[in-house]
Parts: C-alpha cells; sequence; structure tokens
C-alpha cells in the first residue's frame, strides 16, 4: 500500500513491547481524511494499545506516527487532543463525579479560548484570574458552548438530555459509553479513534450507535474503529485491518477480510469468535 | 580512610533496624497497594508486649519473641478484618486513611496502658562485643541482620514456591482474575497481615533491646523511615525493601558524615523524594510502565453533596459576624479563631486533595512557608504586617507549588508519600537554615495582625479580621469551583488519564490547584505568625496535616462548606471534651475509622 | 521543646510574709473555695510525659501547702488543661484562663512555642504566666506578666563548662546538643564559657528529639578527637549516647547538662553511664532541708519513686506560686507586683529563689557536681575517672 496523499494519520513500523511480550509489532497503516478504518483481532491482539500510541498515552518503542503530515511521535496526549485528536476508552472512562454536562463540556476544553489566552509563562495565572473574575467574554464563551453540548447531547434524543445535571456514576453503562462519545464530539475532532463503541449494548442499543457513526462518517469525519461486532464493522468500514499478537495479519474491504483464512485461524486459534463480549482483560 | 568504613558499618547496621519494618510494609503492599501507616504502631505494640515479657514474665528469649509474634500476628489478624476488610470495595483512599487512624487508636491504646515515660528493655542477648572498624557490635546487631535478611528470604522463597505464595502474588498483580481463579483473597490478605504483624512486632522488641529503649513515639519515626526504606526499594518488592532500608542507612550516614548530624533526615527524605521523581516505582521496578487501563478510579466516594441553600449560608456566616457583640467569653472567640485559622488550611486542603485528587500529608509545610515570610517581612523589612500576611500566601502559594511540583507526576498513595516528604523536607531545612530562619531558636517578637495602621489586638478584631479572610477565601474558592476550572480540577480527580486525552494539562491545573490553595494555607500561616508572636520549626508539624486531612474528609473532599465545617468541628469538640483529655487522641483515630468505614463522603459530601 | 528549669520552695522568707500579710488576710477572709491555678501543659502528645511528671511535683507541693494551713487559711487548688504542647490549644486556654475569674495565675506551658505563643494573651489579659520550664532567652521578654523560674542557660551552662574544663581538667570538647531552642541556646552559652575557661570545642553536633541512632555521629566526635564529651541533652537520648559511646569504642569522660538527672537516665543508660559526670541542681544525698523534704515527701507519695528534674521544676513552682500569693493576695496585678517581693523563697532548685526583677527570672541556681557511680548517682569526690 503507497503513501496516500491527503493520508490524515499514517503509521509506520509502529512497535510498542511489554517486558517480552510484543503488543504492538511494527504496524503500517495510513488512514485518508473521511475515512473509516475497523480494527479487529482476538483479545490482547494490540488494538487498545496501538490507540494509545497513537493518543500519546503511551510512548512507542520504535516505528513513526504522522498526522497531517506531521510527525507527533511521543507528542503529549494534551498535546495531541489540541491537534484534534480524540479518542474513547474500551473500559469507559467518564469522569464519575462530574454531571453529563461537565463531562461533554471537558470535551471542549480544548476548544476554550476567551479564558485560556495564549499568552507564554503568565497563561495559566490569568486563567486563575479570569476564571476567578469571569468577564463577560468568559461568560459568553461558556454559555455558547453549554448550548453546543445540549446540541451534541440531543444527537442521543431522549437518553442523556433529562439527565445532563446528573453525576456520571449514577447513569447505564450504555449511557455512560454515550456520554464519552458526546466528550469526544464536543471537541470537535478530525480524527476520532472509537475503542469498542457498542460494548456492554443489547441489540437495539447497538444499532443506535451504528447509526450515529455512519452518521459521523458521512459528515465527513475520519474514524479508527475498535469492533468487535463484525456485523456492524462490515457496514461501517472503509476498510478492516486485522491484528494478531500485535502483528497485522490482514488488510482489506470486509468481504476480503472476513474470509481470509488467516483470520479465521486467529480468531478460532484464540477460542473467541470476535462476537462475544470481551470485557475481561484489558 | 577507615571513618569510611565506619560510616558504612554504622549505615547497615541502622539500615538494618530500618529494613525490618520495611519487608512488613512491602509485603503488605504487595498484596494489597496499601501503604500500611499502621505498621510503626504494630512495632510499638511489639516492643511493649516484650517488655512485659521480660521484665515482669521474665521469659528466655526464644519464647519472648514467640510470644510477641504471636500477640502481634494477632493484632495484625484483627486489623485485617475489621479495619480494612470492609473497606475492600471502597474508595481507593479509604484503607490508607484508615490504617493512619489505626495507628492513633493503637499508639494511644499503648499510651494509656503504659504510660508515656521511656522505659528499658533489657537485652536477653550476651553482652559480648566483636571489633569492627573502628568500633563494636553485638550480638543483636546480628540477630537483627539475621531477622532482617533471613525473613526477607524466607518470604521470597514463600512468595516464588508455596501455594499460598503463589496466591497471594496472583492476587497481588490482578485480584479480580485472582478471586475468579478461585483463590480466596481474604485469606491471603490474613496470612500476609498476620505474618507482617509478627515481623512488625519481633522488630519493635529487638530494636527496644537493642537501644534498651522503648517509648510510644518510637511508632511513628519507625513508620516513617519504614515507608522511606520501602519505596525507595520499589513499593511491594520484598528483597527491594531490604536493599532501599540499608541504602537508606547509607545515605543518612554519609549525610551526617559530609554535613553533619543535623542535615540527617533532610538526606532519608531527599532520597525519597529524588526517587519518586526519577523512578516512581522505586529503583527495583522497570522505570517506564504504563498503567494498564483499567485504573478508572474511584478515588473518591461517589457522593451527592448536601445542597445548602446560600440563604442559610449568608445567615450562618451573619451569626457568626454579630457573634462578638453579645457577651460571649474570649476563649469562645479564641476557639473560633483556631477553627477560622484551620479553616482556611482546610480549604486549601480540600482543593488539592479533594478537588484535584492529590492527597496532601504534609500541608503543614504552607502554614510554615507563610508564617515564617510573613514574620520576616515584617520583622526584618519592616513591611506593614496586613501586606506581609499577603506576602507569605504569595510565597507558600508559588514555594509550596515548585517544591511540590515534582509529586505531580505520580500517583494514587505515592502522591501522599511524597507530599509527607515534602513537608519534612521543609521543616528540616527550617531547622537548619540558620541564617534567614534562626533555626531552632525560631522567630520571636513578631508584631501583632494589624490592618491600616490600626493594630488588630483584642479578640474580637482577630476574630472579625480572620472571619473576613475566610469567607473570601471561601467565596472565591466557590467561584473557582463553578468555573472551568473547577470542572478541570474534578476531572484530573477522576480520572487523570482519560482528562490528559481531553487536553488537559496536569501539570498546568495541579499547578494552578497549588497555586490557589498555597496562597490561602500561607494566609492562614501568616496570622498565625503575628497571633502567635513566636514561631519555631516545630509549630507547623505533621500533627497539624494529619488534622487538616481529618477535616476534609469529615467535610466531604472538595466541599467548601464542608472544610469550613470540619473544621469548627473538629477545633470545637476536643475543647467541649477537654474533660476527657487524655482520650481525645484516641476518640479521634476511632471517629476517622467510623467516618471512612461508614460515611466515607463525609458529611457534607464530596464535590 | 523547651525546657529546663527550675522553682522554687514555699517557705517564703518570714519578712516578705509579714510585709504582705496585712494585705492577704483581708482579701483571703471572703471565701471558703479554694483559690485557682491554671495550667497549660501536655497530658497528650509527645510530651504527654511531662505533663505527668508536673502533676506529681503539684501534688506533692500543694499537700504541704494545706498540711502548713494553706494560703493564709485557703486552699490552692490547680486546673490543668491540656495544651498537648501545641500552640493553637495553649492560645485558646490563655484566653480561658484569662476570662476566667477564678483563675489568679498561670503555670506553664512546656514548649517554648505553645508558651510564647500564648504569651501576648497573658499580657494583653494581665495574668501572670508563670513558665517554670521556659529556658528560651525571649520567653520574659514578652511583657511584665511573664516570669520565670526556669534556670537562665546563661547561668547554668558556665557551671557546666566550670565542671568539665576546670575540675575535670577537659580541653578538647565534642558537645552533642537536641537542636531545639533550648539545645541550641545551652549549646551557645556552654561554648561560651568553656571557652574562657580555656577549652578547645573540637566539634558540636545538633540532633533532633526523635532521633535513635547516634553511631555515625559518633564517629565525627571519634575523628575530632576530643578528650571530653558534653551532652545537653534529655535523659532518653542521653542514655543512648551514652550507650552507642561506648559501643563504638570512645571512652573519653562524658559531662552532661543536669536534664539528664533522672532514674529513668540510669535505667536506660545501664552499664554504659557509669562515671558520667553531670551537674545537677540537687541531689539524693544533698543535707539542705528543702531537698530532704522534697525527696522524702515524693518518695512516701509515690511509692518510692526517685523523684527527677522535672517533678523538682513543678514542685518548686507550685511553692513559688503559693509564696507569691500569700503576699499579692487574689489580684491579678497584685500578683504580678508580688514576683518582684518574694525573697528567698526555700526551693530545691536554687536553695533559696529571689527575681530579678530586671530579667523575671531567678538567678544562683544550686550546683552539684554528679558522677554515676555503681549505678546511682553520687557527689563527685573530686577523683579522676
Ligand atoms: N501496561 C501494560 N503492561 C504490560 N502489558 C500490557 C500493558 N498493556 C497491555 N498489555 C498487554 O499487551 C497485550 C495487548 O493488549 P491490548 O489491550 O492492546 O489488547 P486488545 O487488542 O485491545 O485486546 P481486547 O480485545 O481484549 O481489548 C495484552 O497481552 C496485554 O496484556
Ligand atoms: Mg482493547
Amino acid at each position: 500500500m503507497g503513501e496516500h496523499l491527503d493520508s490524515m494519520l499514517s503509521l509506520r513500523g509502529l512497535t510498542r513491547r511489554f517486558g517480552g511480550l510484543t503488543a504492538v509489532d511494527a504496524i503500517d497503516l495510513d488512514l485518508a481524511k473521511g475515512e473509516l478504518i475497523s480494527i479487529i483481532g482476538p483479545n490482547g491482539a494490540g488494538k487498545t494499545t496501538l490507540f494509545n500510541l497513537v493518543t500519546g498515552l503511551d510512548r512507542p518503542d520504535a516505528g513513526t506516527v504522522r498526522f497531517e503530515g506531521q510527525d507527533i511521535t511521543g507528542l503529549s496526549p494534551e498535546r495531541l487532543a489540541a491537534e484534534g485528536i480524540a479518542r474513547t476508552f474500551q473500559l469507559g472512562r467518564v469522569f464519575g463525579n462530574l454531571s453529563v454536562m461537565d463531562n461533554v463540556l471537558i470535551g471542549a476544553h480544548t476548544r476554550l479560548r476567551a479564558v485560556k489566552p495564549a499568552v507564554p509563562v503568565i497563561g495559566p495565572l490569568l486563567e486563575l484570574g479570569l476564571a476567578l473574575l469571569r468577564p463577560s467574554s468568559v461568560k459568553a464563551e461558556e454559555e455558547r458552548l453549554r448550548e453546543e453540548v445540549k446540541a451534541i447531547l440531543a444527537r442521543f434524543g431522549e437518553r442523556l438530555l433529562p439527565r445532563i445535571d446528573q453525576p456520571a456514576y449514577s447513569l447505564s453503562y450504555a449511557n455512560r459509553r454515550r456520554v464519552e462519545i458526546a466528550r469526544a464530539l464536543a471537541l470537535k475532532p478530525r480524527l476520532l479513534l472509537l475503542d469498542e463503541p457498542t460494548a456492554g449494548m443489547n441489540p437495539t442499543e447497538t444499532a443506535e450507535m451504528q447509526a450515529l457513526v455512519a452518521e459521523l462518517k458521512a459528515k465527513g469525519l475520519t474514524i479508527l474503529l475498535i469492533e468487535h461486532k463484525l456485523e456492524m464493522v462490515m457496514r461501517l468500514s472503509d476498510r478492516v485491518i486485522v491484528m494478531d499478537e500485535g502483528k497485522k495479519i490482514a488488510e482489506g474491504r470486509g468481504e476480503e477480510v472476513r474470509s481470509d483464512p488467516k483470520v479465521i485461524e486467529a480468531y478460532l486459534g484464540h477460542g473467541l469468535t470476535g462476537t462475544a463480549e470481551q470485557e475481561s482483560a484489558a | 580512610m577507615s571513618s569510611w568504613l565506619d560510616y558504612t558499618i554504622n549505615g547497615l547496621i541502622v539500615g538494618n533496624v530500618y529494613a525490618l519494618v520495611a519487608v512488613g510494609l512491602a509485603l503488605i503492599f504487595g498484596v494489597s497497594r496499601l501503604i500500611n501507616f499502621a505498621q510503626g504502631s504494630i512495632y510499638l505494640v511489639g516492643a511493649y508486649i516484650g517488655w512485659v515479657a521480660v521484665v515482669q514474665l521474665h521469659t528466655p528469649l526464644p519464647l519472648t519473641i514467640i510470644v510477641v509474634a504471636a500477640a502481634a500476628a494477632l493484632v495484625g489478624l484483627i486489623i485485617e478484618r475489621f479495619g480494612l476488610r470492609p473497606l475492600q470495595n471502597s474508595v481507593r483512599i479509604a484503607p490508607l486513611l484508615a490504617t493512619i487512624g489505626i495507628s492513633f487508636v493503637l499508639d494511644q491504646l499503648v499510651m494509656l496502658t503504659f504510660s508515656p515515660n521511656p522505659r528499658a528493655l533489657p537485652s536477653q542477648l550476651p553482652d559480648v562485643r566483636f571489633q569492627l572498624g573502628g568500633g563494636t557490635i553485638g550480638p543483636l546487631d546480628l540477630l537483627i541482620a539475621g531477622v532482617g535478611i533471613t525473613s526477607a528470604l524466607l518470604l521470597f522463597v514463600f512468595l516464588r514456591y508455596s501455594k499460598l505464595g503463589w496466591a497471594v502474588r496472583a492476587a497481588s498483580q490482578d485480584r479480580d482474575a485472582a478471586m475468579q481463579m478461585g483463590v480466596d483473597v481474604n485469606r491471603v490478605n490474613q496470612a500476609v497481615f498476620g505474618i507482617a504483624a509478627a515481623l512488625g512486632g519481633v522488630s519493635g522488641m529487638l530494636v527496644g533491646m537493642y537501644y534498651n529503649q522503648i517509648d510510644t513515639a518510637m511508632s511513628l519515626q519507625a513508620t516513617l523511615k519504614g515507608v522511606v526504606a520501602e519505596v525507595v526499594g520499589g513499593a511491594g518488592n520484598v528483597p527491594g525493601a531490604v536493599i532501599g532500608s540499608l541504602l537508606l542507612g547509607l545515605v543518612e550516614s554519609y549525610g551526617v558524615a559530609v554535613f553533619g548530624t543535623s542535615y540527617r533526615n533532610l538526606f532519608a527524605f531527599l532520597l525519597l523524594v529524588v526517587v519518586l521523581v526519577l523512578r516512581p516505582n522505586g529503583l527495583f521496578a522497570s522505570a517506564r510502565q504504563a498503567p494498564p487501563e483499567p485504573l478508572t478510579g474511584t478515588f473518591i466516594a461517589p457522593s451527592r453533596p448536601v445542597r445548602i441553600p446560600r440563604w442559610a449560608l449568608a445567615v450562618a456566616a451573619a451569626g457568626f459576624a454579630i457573634l462578638p457583640l453579645f457577651p460571649v467569653s474570649f476563649y469562645v472567640l479564641q476557639t473560633l479563631i483556631n477553627a477560622w485559622l484551620l479553616g482556611m488550611l482546610a480549604l486549601s486542603l480540600t482543593l488539592v486533595a479533594g478537588t484535584i485528587g492529590q492527597v496532601s500529608l504534609g500541608h503543614a509545610a504552607l502554614l510554615a512557608i507563610g508564617a515564617y515570610t510573613s514574620a520576616l517581612l515584617s520583622l526584618a523589612l519592616s513591611v506593614p504586617v496586613g501586606l506581609a500576611v499577603i506576602g507569605g500566601g504569595l510565597m507558600s502559594a508559588a514555594l509550596g507549588t515548585l517544591l511540590i511540583s515534582p509529586s505531580f507526576r505520580l500517583r494514587g498513595h505515592y502522591v501522599s508519600i511524597a507530599t509527607l516528604a515534602i513537608g519534612e523536607i521543609v521543616s528540616l531545612v527550617i531547622l537548619n537554615w540558620e541564617s534567614v530562619t534562626r533555626g531552632p531558636i525560631g522567630i520571636s517578637g513578631i508584631p501583632p495582625l494589624s490592618l491600616f495602621g490600626y493594630d488588630l489586638i483584642s479578640p474580637s478584631s482577630v476574630y472579625w479580621f480572620s472571619l473576613a479572610v475566610i469567607v473570601v477565601l471561601a467565596l472565591l474558592q466557590g467561584r473557582l469551583l463553578t468555573s472551568h476550572l473547577g470542572r478541570s480540577f474534578r476531572a484530573i480527580r477522576d480520572d487523570d488519564i482519560a482528562a490528559r486525552a481531553y487536553g488537559l494539562s496536569l501539570n498546568r491545573y495541579k499547578s494552578l490547584a497549588f497555586i490557589f490553595g498555597g496562597f490561602a494555607a500561607g494566609v492562614s500561616g501568616g496570622i498565625a505568625a503575628h497571633l502567635y508572636s513566636y514561631i519555631n520549626h516545630e509549630t507547623f508539624n505533621t500533627q497539624q496535616s494529619i488534622l487538616a486531612l481529618t477535616v476534609v474528609i469529615l467535610g466531604g473532599l472538595g466541599n467548601v462548606v464542608g472544610a469550613i465545617v470540619g473544621s469548627v468541628a473538629l477545633v470545637g469538640l476536643p475543647e467541649v471534651f477537654r474533660i476527657a483529655a487524655e482520650y481525645r487522641i484516641l476518640i479521634y483515630g476511632i471517629v476517622l475509622l467510623l467516618l471512612v468505614r461508614f460515611r466515607p463522603q463525609g458529611l457534607l459530601g464530596t464535590i | 521543646m523547651s525546657n529546663i528549669d527550675r522553682r522554687t520552695l514555699v517557705k517564703g522568707s518570714l519578712a516578705a510574709m509579714m510585709a504582705g500579710a496585712a494585705f492577704s488576710r483581708a482579701a483571703f477572709a471572703q471565701s471558703s473555695e479554694p483559690i485557682l491555678l491554671g495550667v497549660s501543659g501536655p497530658l497528650t502528645g509527645p510530651n504527654a510525659q511531662y505533663g505527668a511528671q508536673w502533676k506529681q511535683g503539684f501534688d506533692l507541693a500543694l499537700d504541704e501547702i494545706h498540711a502548713a494551713g494553706g494560703i493564709n487559711g485557703r486552699k490552692l487548688a490547680y486546673q490543668f488543661e491540656d495544651s498537648q504542647s501545641d500552640p493553637r490549644q495553649s492560645v485558646a486556654i490563655a484566653q480561658k484562663f484569662v476570662s476566667d475569674p477564678r483563675i489568679v495565675m498561670e503555670l506553664g506551658d512546656f514548649s517554648s512555642p505553645a508558651s510564647m505563643a500564648a504569651s501576648p494573651i497573658y499580657q494583653r489579659g494581665g495574668l501572670v504566666q508563670f513558665g517554670f520550664t521556659n529556658s528560651h532567652p525571649d520567653f520574659t521578654k514578652g511583657g511584665d506578666f511573664m516570669w520565670s523560674t526556669s534556670v537562665s542557660q546563661a547561668d547554668e551552662q558556665p557551671l557546666l563548662a566550670s565542671y568539665a574544663v576546670k575540675r575535670l581538667g577537659l580541653k578538647k570538647l565534642a558537645v552533642l546538643h537536641l537542636n531545639t531552642d533550648w539545645g541550641r541556646t545551652s549549646r551557645d552559652h556552654f561554648v561560651k564559657a568553656a571557652k574562657e575557661y580555656g577549652a578547645e570545642i573540637a566539634v558540636t553536633e545538633g540532633y533532633i528529639a526523635e532521633e535513635r541512632d547516634f553511631r555515625s555521629t559518633l564517629v565525627r566526635v571519634r575523628d575530632a578527637n576530643p578528650d571530653g564529651l558534653i551532652l545537653i541533652s534529655y535523659y532518653s537520648d542521653g542514655a543512648l549516647i551514652a550507650r552507642q559511646a561506648r559501643q563504638v569504642g570512645l571512652k573519653q569522660t562524658i559531662c552532661a547538662a543536669s536534664s539528664v538527672y533522672s532514674p529513668k537516665f540510669l535505667e536506660l543508660g545501664g552499664e554504659a553511664v557509669e562515671d558520667v559526670h553531670l551537674g545537677t541542681r540537687y541531689f539524693p544525698e544533698d543535707p539542705r532541708p528543702e531537698v530532704k523534704k522534697f525527696i522524702a515527701g515524693f518518695k512516701a507519695k509515690y511509692n518510692g519513686q526517685e523523684p527527677d528534674a522535672f517533678n523538682a521544676y513543678s514542685y518548686d513552682a507550685m511553692n513559688m506560686a503559693a509564696a507569691v500569693l500569700k503576699i499579692g493576695g487574689i489580684d491579678r496585678r497584685t500578683i504580678r507586683d508580688a514576683f518582684a517581693k518574694v525573697k528567698d523563697v526555700s526551693s530545691v532548685i536554687f536553695g533559696q529563689a529571689t527575681f530579678d526583677v530586671e530579667s523575671r527570672r531567678v538567678k544562683g541556681a544550686m550546683n552539684a557536681e554528679l558522677v554515676v557511680r555503681k549505678g546511682q548517682f553520687a557527689l563527685w569526690d573530686g577523683k579522676p575517672t
């Protein structure tokens, strides 16, 4: 596969080892703008670790990550969030004691301007001062973001809006996953990484989620998706990448990959079907 | 030079002594991921049981050891069963606080039973000395080394090769998985606490014999040094704990050699901070380890804070404001002044521990920085007192944040350990930096509070002044909490990884929290300095830090109103119960335990 | 923590009593309630043992005072408030005492931070703060309501220096001191006096109160090659240092400040404190009648227990308080003025205690040169050890 000129994200030889285990082994990947690629693979294949490497939560032992042509290997997650990379977490990491509104507002953190003047050195102190004084510009910005959050939450119908002031720990599992996605959307991402967004959801909820992802894709968002539910993967993906024991063992359109003997073997070899819920080991 | 040999030998000898505590701590940490602050208390209990056995029952040494080990193990089992097991599924901070509460209770029970006077605990070994370097060592040195190294080896072998040891390791790696695989985690915990406590008890007894002296102060010292050694060696790593202890002993000994005795503990705590910063998992752990994903923290108890209507708060504030107009005694006013001063510290701590989740055990250091700055500004530079107090607040904000910043990259209990160490370092620097702080002599003749040229001398005026300051600080903090910063702080507390993934820089926001909190604490220290007119390095001690933490937990983590209510309660109640003077700390420890167990979110709830 | 101080026995001189008698009788006649003193000191916390020792001394003195007819017929009592030696609590206690009209005088606190934090309140409230363990040189500078029978280290240390240098003939000294306000002040006075007497100070080492291990410190001491070790210590750390000094092979003469004077020093130090020299204010075989009475009374009251320095300070303090009240009455101001008037109050520590009005302290502590012989404190016979 050649280097895409309009490639949004490109990984080359990305590798991460934990002691003797190579969790991510020389992965190459190119994701074009507006494309949706799914990553599948049995438990422990290294999918989440790959996400961690892309989003800066972990550093690779070798290889590079380029985002819109820039080398972003090893940059901090804060920086990458500011660059427009948003992700959700496999096990759901909402801020338990924050309300739904506040959770999603955190997603918009990188977009705060009025309260976070880009002044070097004393910037943080100004931020503290502005937060306490709250001039009208700051108030207006906060107001605007709150309206925006309501609009984002409205995408989930009546699931979240009535609970907007409830703390996240009181939500159902599926609703917490939704809050995570809403939070990611509030960042106005250019690249969205979803780690098993439908884990723990029933078929109806899964269908809703699938529709939402399809809608995001239709709007032109570039998405990297980890998903075990193959049906959803087939429907949504432009391409599918299969990982096993850290390596990319197959890549291509959904149907091609599905019938690839290596893929079948990888799944069978691990005694897993790929559609089961896998929540235990992370 | 032969002296270096002696310093080395002496370092190893005292390192031996530290190892006895550190091994027990490491064992417990290995299984429960818990730094057991009660380990020193078990050590104390062991020493006193040893005293009863030797001095009153005249038991021979082997029997003494068995008696002490059995009794201490029993104490350990009780702690595990009734103090910690009920907290298994509660928030991460709960067991840490519980061990602090347990240590209060045990120390106090020992003190009440045996009186605080030191006692001699004669060694039961023959008094022969062997020449080693320029000094001598005795059989107890060998026995202590033997017990330390043998127990570390035995534990190592036990963990590696026995079935229960396998279960212990499994439980320490992944408690849930171990449970699924049929490991009885409770039994494992019991075994571990029993073994660690037996070891702790025997250590206390041996060390008591070594110095021919036991007293109730040995508990805290043992815990402190043990924790330092353990963390240096790599928490949970039993052989590492032994090596960490020897290293600590050597660093202290060489520190004494080069700089003099009064720098000794400074080196111990600096070693800890350096290790924590450079190798947070200890010297013998791999340097870089991303935390596995399911660290999603229930750091604090989920709760809905009690909402107190604004008018009620306004009425309460007004009520307190007009209090001096009624014929209340100065004693009541002074007690409330103390509550306001503690309240300012609690506001600071509830922000950093509650709102942003950095449980600081060294918060009194911020008081000290504020107090010394304000005192010196007004004395040496004749800055007006009102400004000097603000200067104290600013200095505490700046210097405090700078000092604490190395710990920003740490998580969970390590933050507490690092802040504890930083608190000790500040106090030791004050002790040793004589040209500025006047060392142990302290600063006297600090002018009284004054504002715009008017001295605030009467209790009512001091009362009004400190009430006004705390109300302003509380309002500001309330405003901060409702801003995007409050949201960001709480997000970092709830899940720092997710927070980073959304662009929140931990350094930036932790700094801002410490700057804001440091100011409040510094102002409190500054006011105290002018109120007392004399301060020295002991005025703001660890006890203050622990008291403030208890206030914060009582009131509810992050809860501004809770911090003030908690301060009034914890300053007021002991005054009310003065009659029960001897039992105050005991009661205080029990309250802490009950609170952690039954209302971990505090009276007014976490925000 | 502060410390060391001393006190006086109550039989104030007859002259002083006469002077105040007329006035006092009138004041005392009205009530059968005891006259109340406030005591602020540690009953819990790290210094709890000292509070307990105070109580023993107070209670013994009160027994004797009451047996001798009380304060012009009235009983004397004290209200002990636990401060934990914490300035936060001692200031609250100070307000409590100041605003309690029954309290006529305050005794304590134990540590300098706790005592001196409360001083402004006592000074403004016009209640005497009688600090009997407050050796901090600035304590009595807090105001004219601050009085102290703590032996000034400016007095005590030259006595120790004279014992070490002139009497024992030590020429090159290593000084180990507690690194507290008391230890530092003492060290400075000692060093100054010892140099005046012609000795050389080879090394000084300050250590914190919680320290248990002194082996490395003692290597420093050994390398400085002194011919004597001076311990400015309390009994517990003093005993530890002596033991470890012998373990690391230091055989030099040890000479300690009076604060180690306690049966506990012998118990904790064992054989290692044999031949340790110390200057004290009194000793068991002291022929002075006030000392004999104190020791006999103490042993009788407390099951044969030997009194130590802190027992003596508090015993003296209560007796001094009684002497002051006898001429000062129960008015807080006249009590303050009475401190300047009491003369030659019989005292274990001072023999006869009279305040120096200028410094509000008592000068001229008694001095005895003791040595530990066969596990007992004994008057030094002048023989080298
Ligand atoms: N911090 C870590 N330290 C050590 N090993 C790790 C760490 N994180 C992940 N691993 C290991 O790396 C391998 C890949 O894990 P990863 O979570 O990336 O798999 P995954 O493909 O996301 O699996 P799942 O489908 O279960 O989510 C696993 O064997 C895992 O145990
Ligand atoms: Mg995964």
